[in-house]
């Protein structure tokens, strides 16, 4: 189990491998001291915990590395490992409609744009494709494509964001 | 910069180290005490919280002579305290508030 945990601790940045692995490697090695007295559905339990968190503080320090913050509130995962009450807000739900209606929206509308231009396009011709294909524009329009899913998920999240907890703070403020 | 509310595992290894400075083991081994086995921290989630902690000025190294690479203590900064203090004062009015207003009052 401990060569699977070095293994693991690759994952992690350069950085902070050099700075925390050989402490967390310290301190899972007491641990598993501890843990090998118990039986073997909790050393089952104990290696699957140690494992898991591996991976997701690993991903959690390449976010950190990549962004220069934690990014709590793009991925404000604490809202829902915190509260267990927490109830799917309407106003995600709302949003969620509409994006599924515009890509519905977006399909019919290509299916009938396709469906009018048949004559100008017969199939023996095949698909028009650009006559100059450039790299840059595509890239270009890659990254606003990404960029705009990238708003969509935000503003789900932000919306999310804003349910039990921000009710809480505002009853505290009237307190 | 760690915001308030925080989760209980930050919570939980802040009050760990409200005491006195403590090690990796100590930390994972006093915050399951605490919590009567509810919270096992795993060691990547110890030290993604400590990381955080040290970065947002909340806990600090404590430098002992004989301290190794392998076995490195911590403790609560001033400015850690105060934070840890403020978010026991919200949790404090929160739990006066849940009691006025969830809390049936006796006839």
């Amino acid at each position: 189990m401990l060569a699977l945990y070095r293994c693991l601790l690759w994952l992690y940045p350069s950085s902070c491998r050099r700075e925390y692995g050989e402490e967390m490697t310290t301190v899972f090695r007491e641990a598993r001291a501890e843990i090998e007295k118990k039986g073997i559905a909790t050393r089952g339990r104990f290696g699957l915990r140690e494992m898991m968190g591996l991976v997701h503080g690993a991903f959690v320090a390449h976010l950190r590395l990549l962004s220069g913050s934690y990014s709590w509130a793009v991925f404000p995962t604490r809202r829902f490992t915190m509260h267990s009450e927490f109830r799917f807000p309407k106003a995600t739900a709302f949003l969620m409609t509409v994006i599924l209606a515009g890509t519905v929206l977006a399909i019919e509308k290509a299916t009938a744009i396709r469906a009018s231009v048949r004559d100008i396009n017969p199939p023996h011709v095949g698909p028009i494709q650009p006559a100059h294909f450039t790299f840059v524009p595509t890239i270009v329009l890659m990254l606003a494509g990404a960029y705009a899913v990238g708003l969509i998920g935000w503003a789900i999240l932000f919306a999310l964001k804003r349910s039990g907890v921000h009710r809480l703070s505002g009853m505290q403020g009237s307190e | 910069m760690e915001s308030l509310p925080l989760t209980e595992p930050v919570l939980l290894i802040l009050l760990s180290l409200a005491g006195q400075p403590r090690h990796g083991y100590s930390i994972l081994k006093d915050v399951e005490a605490m919590s009567d086995g509810r919270v096992t921290l795993s060691t990547g989630t110890l030290y993604g919280a400590l990381r955080r902690l040290l970065d947002d000025g909340w806990i600090e190294r404590v430098e002992e002579a004989e301290s190794s690479r392998g076995r490195q203590s911590y403790r609560l900064t001033s400015g850690g305290r105060r934070n840890l203090q403020m978010e026991i004062t919200r949790m404090r009015r929160l739990t006066r508030l849940a009691n006025m207003r969830a809390v049936p009052k006796e006839m």
